[in-house]
């Protein structure tokens, strides 16, 4: 195992062995075989680092932040070690024209072979006017360098779907990546923010075997979207025995009991949270008592309310028509049970209900 | 032909031969010792090394110790410290290491059952031993 990117870590004090059981543990998260982790070890370490231009569109830098911070000291960090960075306004140095100019030389100097990731969504309204850079809009900027790109990467849910900017009623005339770009591979990481790792693996897959990983028919990559949340939760089994949480801070909360009658969209949001865990493994939301926010899933902004139950249990064998009917009934059964909830914590003033927090 | 004639039957539970299950056991892992006993097979053939993730497979917490208990515990025992400890455990069963990889935090991130002489992880590899070998002249010289 030797080359460019390997040296450099090992100066950095990221011995081999660090790297290689880094490479095991990402290959494992991708559900690729156990072998895959050498290779994979073999290839980034010889690796000559691939220009990125990571263009910041109409977002939060959440996605930024997600990435940035998540390294416990050098782990994701990587990812800044396995690529050549050419272009990130929030953390170059430069600014202006020699901002613009590192961009315009990265597009040029290595025209059809870089990665263009993009975060935020792009807005259409008034001629893009609602978003724009160095005096260009977001559509110019993106329509432009997704010409030289050798593939896309859509980071979080607003390049991927729109996402909040999207939102009803959609003021900026927000949309995502591939709803203008059409003719280039593009991978959607999803997520508000989107997990570290997943970012980390596409790139590694990507230096690894030449090729984008395999995509869902959401453009997700299968090894970390295949699942749902609902099916790698730890409180599952209180679902599959009909124990749920009632409120935020009844003695199913307290028991850790399933989420889902307090609005969880687990079963309907496939992400990998459930596995790869927030903060370097240390919770995720379900774990710190509440549901999930369906946030990788396309228009979760507008998804009917985070603390409304989903209308239908998961429904595992899809038997869609058989379970619609009664799907519909359990529904109604929900509200029923919300409003009754509502005014009995209304009238005892001590509970906090998903109805009190669902106007 | 009479259902007789099949040569598969049907056991009824209540004399099945297999243990009675206890709670967290899937089934999952009982099948993985005759993997792993194919796998030792082709070590000794051929000298092929192999891994089995176990992060990848359905398995519990119950499977696993039921598997860690059914392999035993070998002679060697190594630890490594590489942005968090890593436990690389022979079993009973020589040239079968049970490999655990924790986080800085000291959360498992991975599990693998490795089957090799000796683990890759374990082995140093020239370039690190070529840096050690200059470290080394580099105090001779200073005798």
């Amino acid at each position: 195992m030797q080359g460019p990117l390997i040296d450099s870590l090992v100066r950095q004090g990221v011995s081999r062995r660090t790297f290689l059981k880094y490479c095991a543990t990402l290959a494992s998260m991708m559900a690729l075989p156990p072998i895959a982790g050498r290779a994979m070890a073999e290839a980034i370490a010889a690796s000559r680092r691939p220009s990125v231009i990571w263009l910041p569109f109409q977002e939060c830098t959440g996605c930024t932040e997600s990435i940035t911070r998540s390294h416990s000291p050098t782990i994701e960090g990587m990812i800044f070690d396995m690529i050549s960075l050419d272009y990130q306004e929030t953390l170059m140095a430069a600014a202006g024209f020699q901002a613009e100019e590192a961009l315009h030389s990265a597009m040029k100097d290595n025209y059809g072979k870089y990665l263009l990731i993009i975060d935020g969504s792009i807005p259409l309204g008034v001629d893009g006017a609602y978003s724009c850079i160095a005096g260009r809009s977001n559509l110019e900027l993106l329509k432009e360098a997704a010409k030289g790109a050798a593939a896309i990467v859509a980071m979080g849910s607003c390049a991927s779907f729109g996402g909040i900017p999207k939102a009803n009623p959609n003021p900026t005339g927000a949309v995502s990546v591939s709803d203008i770009i059409k003719d280039k591979p593009i991978v959607n990481i999803p997520g508000c923010p989107p997990i570290p790792v997943v970012m980390t693996g596409v790139l590694a897959h990507y230096l690894t075997f030449g090729s984008l990983p395999e995509l869902d028919d959401k453009g997700r990559p299968k090894a970390f979207f295949g699942e749902t949340i609902h099916d790698r939760c730890y409180r599952r089994p209180f679902y599959d025995q009909g124990k749920f949480a009632k409120t935020f801070d009844d003695e199913g909360a307290r028991n850790g009991w399933c989420l889902f009658e307090l609005g969880c969209k687990g079963p309907v949001t496939h992400n990998a949270c459930a596995t790869t865990k927030w903060n370097g493994g240390t919770s995720w939301p379900v774990e710190s008592g509440h549901g999930c926010l369906g946030c990788s899933e396309p228009d979760f902004w507008d998804a009917g309310g985070f603390y409304k139950a989903l209308s239908m249990p998961a429904d595992p064998l899809k038997i869609a028509a058989a379970a619609a009917v009664v799907g519909a009934a359990a529904g109604v059964a929900v509200s029923v049970a919300n409003r009754a909830k509502r005014s009995a914590a209304k009238s005892a003033h001590e509970t906090t209900s998903l109805a009190d927090l669902e106007k | 032909m009479s259902l007789d004639a099949i040569p598969i039957h049907v056991i009824p539970l209540h004399v099945s031969l297999a243990p009675p299950a206890e709670p967290g056991l899937t089934g999952n892992a009982p099948p993985l010792l005759r993997e792993i006993s194919e796998l030792l097979r082709r070590l000794l053939e051929t000298g092929e090394t192999a891994a089995i993730d176990l992060s990848a497979l359905p398995l519990t917490l119950a499977d696993l110790d039921w598997l860690s208990v059914k392999l035993g515990e070998g002679e060697i025992a190594v630890t490594l410290q590489a942005s968090g400890e890593s436990t690389l455990n022979e079993t009973a069963c020589p040239g079968v290491w049970w490999v655990t990889h924790h986080n800085e935090q000291g959360a498992v991130t991975s599990q693998f059952i490795e089957v090799a002489f000796v683990p890759e992880l374990v082995k140093a590899h020239p370039q690190d031993v070529e840096i050690g070998r200059e470290y080394l002249e580099l105090l001779i010289s200073d005798l």
